[in-house]
């Protein structure tokens, strides 16, 4: 097959795949009908507060895998829905930030200043038209420059980098991630080296399943994702009952009253003035999203800064002016496309919806993220290079629904923010639970996913950073692999990574950037968990 | 970062918890070393990662103990964890452990009470009413029991909410698929 047959196979992969059902006689795709569940789920999500993307793929993962089993055809609608899921919270987040001043997710937090000021004036619904567009367009952006560079990189990797070089990459991947999420590089690391070390256990090549203790318990390993959703996913929510439980004494906050709406059509003068803001900061989003562990509110906050000073418009930035919205919304929407460029070409998750895909292609099988995949065999057909195709087929297809239905869903979501989080957190702990119940069936992985709840609670309040941990823990196998694989090869050279250059780089960097951001600084002003926010 | 109390303890227990790893747990409890020699080829062991990630995290934990322990005293907020937070995780285990004992154990002993005492639970763990006994019960348990223990009350209206919540999620889980089985009917 030649490339572009490849291309073809993808998008008929999503087209003609298996189908849900049919319409008078019409077949529906089922990755078609879950990209566009996804979205929806996702648009729904984003504008509930409380909940966000990456929330909602956790509990989403493992209901999907009980559904659609561990076989190749359930790959593209499995990763299609949680495609979806990821590029609908990214539009829903500005949705109760311009309503109601309350961002659906983190990375909204800017858009409220200059979203919810337009909404008071009465142009909520013009708001949200801008924000939609900023996002969508940021989106597509970073989804096209995905498309192009992933492939690229990934046969460059191939190419050239040999087992010490792919285990210097990982070590540096891991040092960058730990050294940038959080305040403090040092209990980044110490996060990063728990996750490898419980990754350690009941693993390795012996007979004996290390670190067992001896236990039975212990012998079958710690369950992959249950420990990622205990600590991501239960560990936030502990945090949140602690916050609300302080705070119930207190006087809730007051929320407006309901914004006033009249239409607010986006003109094309109007997308024309705006869309400078949107390049540059679907710019600066796409390589902030293509580094891992940098996430989208880092993005919005620089996408809105540089916007700031490009600005010469009657209302200044802050006051409710629809450029502010959208230099944010392009910014932080920028970053879901670009944040999978490491995740496709070198098999590293950058972020934490890029941990829910790799989780996913990981336990389904038959797609293993990484240079592997670009692999554009001619004589035989590489079934993973058309699941890549397929994926980005599915990314386009979101992309193509949200700018025809995504404002419109937008608009109908405003009563999402009114759900109160004390009602909807524990709700989201009960299906959670049951997600993964019904994934192990077995009543003893809710004590170990409660268990690293409390780990997850316990990192967020010590200010540990948790995306260092989780990303180890999915690495540590590979990590492992090429450690024990460049270590053979070398003939038991001790020094087995420092043998090319290219390793020697890979490692020195992984220290400069340790040392780099151990310098002095100042911290965040934000409550508990802002470090983990900014990776979500 | 933390009170520079908490960031002291916090550095000291990771460095003893690793120490006590490198160099009672891993010798202890892994078969091979680091580097194994076996039958003339050398290779790394079992004990090669573990060793490498306790180590790292003991010398992270005293690097950022020294560091901590230079920082002057007063620039911090107050500690980490307080009787508030104890107040509330007692609170909200007694919660979590009277709803899970509820949802594992409800529909088995409603089935041992009212059953025709031929068949037992396991065989009738896939038919309403019975399966869902266990998860309705003990799911709405837990949703309203942390709602009332955050709000510092009870309310009906809550309860309301809960019980419709979980009667959504059997109907979300359970009613299209087969192959799913709610909690704990897998383990019966």
């Amino acid at each position: 097959m030649d490339p572009l047959e490849y291309v073809w196979a993808g998008v008929l992969a999503v087209f003609l795949g298996p189908e849900a059902f049919s319409i008078l006689g019409v077949g529906i795709p089922m990755t078609v009908l879950m990209v566009a569940g996804g979205f929806l789920v996702g648009i729904v999500g984003g504008a509930t507060p409380g909940l966000a993307g990456p929330f909602l793929m956790a509990v989403a993962l493992p209901i999907l895998l009980s559904v659609f089993g561990f076989t190749p055809d359930a790959l593209l609608p499995v990763l299609g829905f949680l495609i979806g899921v990821m590029k609908g919270a990214t539009v829903g987040g500005a949705v109760p930030a311009i309503l109601f001043n309350t961002p659906g997710t983190p990375d909204a937090m800017l858009t409220t200043l200059d979203g919810f000021p337009m909404a008071k004036k009465g142009e909520a619904d013009r708001a949200l038209r801008t924000a939609h567009f900023a996002s969508v367009s940021g989106d597509t952006f970073s989804d096209l420059v995905l498309f192009t560079c992933a492939p690229f990189l990934a046969i460059v990797v191939e190419a050239y980098l040999g087992f010490n070089e792919k285990a210097a990459l990982i070590i540096l991947s891991l040092s960058f991630v730990a050294a940038v999420v959080g305040s403090s590089p040092m209990k980044g690391l110490i996060s990063g080296f728990l996750g490898l070390f419980i990754a350690s256990i009941a693993t390795g090549q012996d007979n004996y399943p290390r670190l067992s203790l001896g236990t039975e318990t212990m012998q079958s390993g710690v369950p992959l994702i249950t420990a990622v959703l205990g600590v991501l996913i239960l560990g936030e929510v502990l945090v949140a009952f602690e916050e609300m439980y302080r705070a119930r004494n207190r006087t809730t906050i007051a929320t407006s009253d309901g914004p006033q709406f009249k239409s607010g059509r986006l003109s094309f003068a109007d997308r024309r003035r705006l869309m400078p803001f949107i390049s540059i900061s679907a710019v600066i989003g796409t390589i902030v999203g293509a580094l891992p562990g940098i996430g989208s509110t880092l993005a919005a906050t620089l996408g809105y800064a540089t916007g700031e000073r490009m600005h010469k418009g009657p209302v200044p930035f802050g006051k409710g002016t629809p450029e502010g919205i959208a230099a944010t919304e392009a910014a932080n929407s920028s970053v879901s496309g670009s944040n999978l460029i490491p995740v496709l070409s070198l098999g590293i998750p950058g972020n934490v919806a890029a941990v829910f895909l790799i989780l996913a292609a990981e336990s389904i099988g038959g797609f293993n993220p990484g240079p592997s995949v670009f692999r554009f065999t001619t004589e035989q057909v590489n079934p993973e290079l058309v699941i890549a195709f397929g994926l980005f087929t599915a990314m386009m297809f979101a992309n193509i629904l949200n700018w025809f239905t995504g404002a419109h869903i937008m608009r109908a979501c405003g009563v999402m923010s009114r759900v109160p989080r004390q009602v909807l957190l524990p709700m989201v702990l009960l299906v959670t639970l049951a997600a993964i119940y019904v994934q192990e069936t077995n009543f003893g992985v809710l004590y170990f996913a409660l268990a690293f709840a409390v780990l997850g609670y316990l990192m967020r309040k010590l200010r540990v950073p948790t995306l260092p941990f989780v990303i180890s823990f999915i690495l540590a196998a590979n990590l492992e692999e090429a450690l024990r694989q460049a270590f053979a090869v070398s003939n038991a050279d001790p020094f087995f990574l420092f043998k090319s250059p290219l390793s020697v780089v890979f490692l020195v960097l992984s220290v400069v950037v340790v040392v780099f951001f151990s310098r002095p600084r100042r911290e965040p002003s934000e409550p508990t968990n802002g470090s983990d926010r900014r990776s979500t | 970062m933390s009170d520079r109390r908490s960031e002291l303890v916090l550095a000291t227990v990771i460095a003893a918890l690793s120490a006590l790893t490198l160099f009672v747990w891993i010798p202890a409890d892994i078969d091979t070393g680091m580097i194994e020699t076996f039958r003339r080829q050398t290779f790394i062991g079992d004990a090669f990662l573990p060793a490498l990630s306790a180590a790292g995290m003991m010398l992270c934990a005293l690097i950022q103990l020294v560091t901590v322990w230079r920082r002057a005293a007063s620039d911090r907020p107050g500690p980490v964890l307080d009787g508030t937070t104890l107040a509330f995780f007692v609170g909200f285990a007694v919660i979590v452990a009277v709803s899970l004992a509820t949802m594992f154990w409800l529909g088995a002993a409603v089935w041992d009470v009212l059953g025709d005492g031929e068949r037992t639970y396991r065989e009738m763990r896939g038919t309403a009413p019975w399966k869902y006994l266990g998860f309705a019960f003990g799911g709405t348990a837990l949703v309203w029991g942390t709602i009332s223990l955050i709000e510092g009350r009870v309310s009906a209206k809550r309860l309301l909410a809960a019980a419709l919540f979980v009667t959504a999620l059997i109907a979300i889980f359970d009613l299209p698929f087969d192959s799913i089985l709610l909690p704990p009917n897998g383990d019966w």
